[in-house]
């Protein structure tokens, strides 16, 4: 089987949900998927065996932001969840609103996937609904809750939160 | 073991630990003898490297990626370069894409004949660990004398390679392939025939392809396990579409298969290394690429000597990436560790721990599991240092 009919077959596997996809390279597919929906697509891929989840990628899409301060576009976070078979490449991509950063989790479906899952959390401030362990992956312990570093607008910790970490 | 109170006894270990020259920390949960849980904290030497790359070029961060690791820092900056070439819509010359190759092949050596030895030292069997550190030095030496570094070689650059193998480096390169396996056959006689050696690693450890497949194990971890996982035949890369590797596999899931699997790829390394040589493309060595990178995104695969390895790189157009995404291999193999740990011996942990070969700066992050004890012993450093002042009040 060639990697465009595995990528076939995994698209056909997610067709009803499917928001919009597009090729970034010749052997991916990015599946755009709505939050609700996310859950029973990522079921269908697991339930028909395609592929492996490699891992999930986050990314941050800032609000955007006129000259005056008004909020034009609302930040969000991205999440693509990445299934490989062979060469083939697909991802299911999910956005959520910075104000409501809920999502299901896939650990009862992938155990294996709580680490990803804690690592998106932490370092992205989203919410991964009933996700069996949210305890810290890579941040120290007393790092300062709700500040997530893999966010664009953080750029460095202020001189507070530095001297809070150096009393405790 | 329990107490009179009904808590169970866990063995903490780390994360200054004796025998693996790493931060890490594991704690067992046993019952006399035997493992009924493990956890494993990481995270120690967590540097934010993925941040770090959103403020540099992508120079830069070719040579900050090369330094995730420093066992398969060649592998990071292939994976990295492969990905921006990709982007910016260039390829390496052939000969370049052949060195690249090579390099990653004398350091899948190199790794896997430092695994061995520190193998064969938490099996108790120093010798053999003497030995196979000794010969590792050849295959330093090679790649010393091709980059002038032991470690990060540096071989990349973005759109090509800075290194040419000459013929009298090929001839060297040659002689320490032939004495390489001479040796490894001497090793896989002994990992497959000493009584002792035997006795700690066969029927260990067994992990299943079901097992392995569904904890999401990967490279020679896998392997062992009947999965068929390796990105340099699944996915050819580089010139691995030129030069094919066979995939190195075994059924029995135990240690002694995890053995014998990277033993086998090692013969595998020699012969593609000569392959490579006899047949190196005359080409330039590299290809003006861009510092400005076309906006887009790609995922480039790569094979390191602990499996897959993956790089999620976006570009928005300008010197600098907008997100650097790097999965390593440690990271999958980690939850293998905690489900084969139970019912075996305290004992067996460090042979086990090192079975999956486990690289701590590849991955530093945190894996918890399985802990069967229903009290919290986790301690934070402000309850410990909370606990130390009381206890002395």
């Amino acid at each position: 089987m060639d990697t465009l009919t595995r990528l076939e077959n995994g698209k056909d596997l997610l067709l009803e949900w499917i928001e919009e996809t597009n090729n970034p390279e010749e052997n991916r597919l990015d599946v755009w998927v709505s939050p609700q929906n996310f859950k029973a697509a990522t079921k269908a891929l697991v339930d028909a065996g395609w592929g492996y989840l490699m891992t999930i990628t986050g990314k941050d899409k800032p609000p955007v932001v006129d000259e005056d301060g008004n909020e034009l576009q609302s930040g969000e976070i991205i999440g693509l969840y990445h299934f490989a078979q062979e060469a083939a490449v697909l991802s299911i991509c999910v956005k959520v609103p910075y104000e409501n950063p809920k999502l299901d989790t896939i650990c009862d479906l992938i155990p294996s996937a709580t680490i990803y899952e804690r690592e998106f959390m932490e370092l992205f401030g989203v919410d991964l609904v009933d996700t069996p362990d949210r305890e810290r992956l890579v941040l120290p312990d007393n790092w300062p809750d709700g500040v997530y570093p893999l966010r664009k607008d953080f750029k460095q910790m202020s001189e507070e939160e530095k001297l809070g970490k150096e009393l405790s | 073991m329990t107490n009179s109170s009904g808590e169970k006894f866990v063995v903490p270990i780390g994360p200054q630990h004796p025998a693996l020259k790493e931060p890490g920390q594991f704690q067992f949960t046993v019952d006399g003898e035997i493992v009924t849980g493990a956890s494993i904290r990481l995270g120690f030497v967590h540097r934010g490297i993925e941040k770090a790359c959103e403020s540099r070029n992508y120079t830069q961060d070719l040579y900050l990626l090369e330094r995730v690791c420093g066992i398969c820092s060649h592998v990071h900056a292939t994976a990295f370069a492969l990905g921006v070439e990709k982007l910016a819509g260039v390829e390496a010359p052939p000969r370049a894409e052949a060195i690249r190759v090579l390099g990653g092949e004398l350091e899948r050596i190199h790794s896997h004949l430092l695994w061995l030895g520190v193998a064969a030292h938490e099996g108790g069997f120093d010798t053999l660990f003497m030995y196979t550190w000794r010969d590792r030095e050849v295959v330093m030496d090679l790649l010393e004398s091709i980059s002038g570094s032991r470690v990060h070689y540096s071989l990349n650059v973005i759109g090509g390679v800075k290194y040419d193998i000459t013929d009298k480096m090929a001839d060297e390169i040659r002689r320490g392939m032939d004495f390489l396996e001479e040796r490894t056959h001497y090793y896989m006689k002994v990992v497959t025939t000493d009584d002792t050696f035997v006795g700690r690693t066969r029927g260990v450890g067994i992990m299943t392809k079901e097992h392995a497949e569904r904890l999401g194990a990967v490279g020679p971890t896998a392997r062992a396990s009947g999965v068929e996982r390796d990105i340099r035949f699944n996915a050819p890369y580089s010139a691995y579409k030129e030069f094919p590797i066979n995939m190195i596999m075994d059924t029995t899931g135990d240690l002694e298969a995890r053995f014998i699997v990277r033993i086998k790829e090692l013969f595998e390394c020699y012969r593609l290394i000569r392959e490579i040589l006899d047949n190196l493309p005359e080409s330039d060595l590299t290809v003006k690429v861009k510092r400005r990178i076309p906006a887009g995104e790609v995922i480039s695969r790569v094979e390191a000597p602990r499996g897959e390895l993956l790089y999620y790189i976006q570009s928005d157009g300008s010197d600098m990436p907008a997100r650097v995404k790097a999965r390593t291999p440690s990271l999958c193999n980690w939850a293998t560790i905690s489900d084969v740990a139970i019912g075996h011996k305290l004992a067996d942990m460090p042979m086990l721990l090192v079975g999956i070969d486990p690289c701590f700066s590849c991955n530093d992050r945190l894996v918890q599991v399985n802990r069967p004890n229903q009290t919290d012993l986790n301690w934070s450093w402000d309850d410990l240092r909370r606990y130390g002042i009381e206890y002395y009040r």
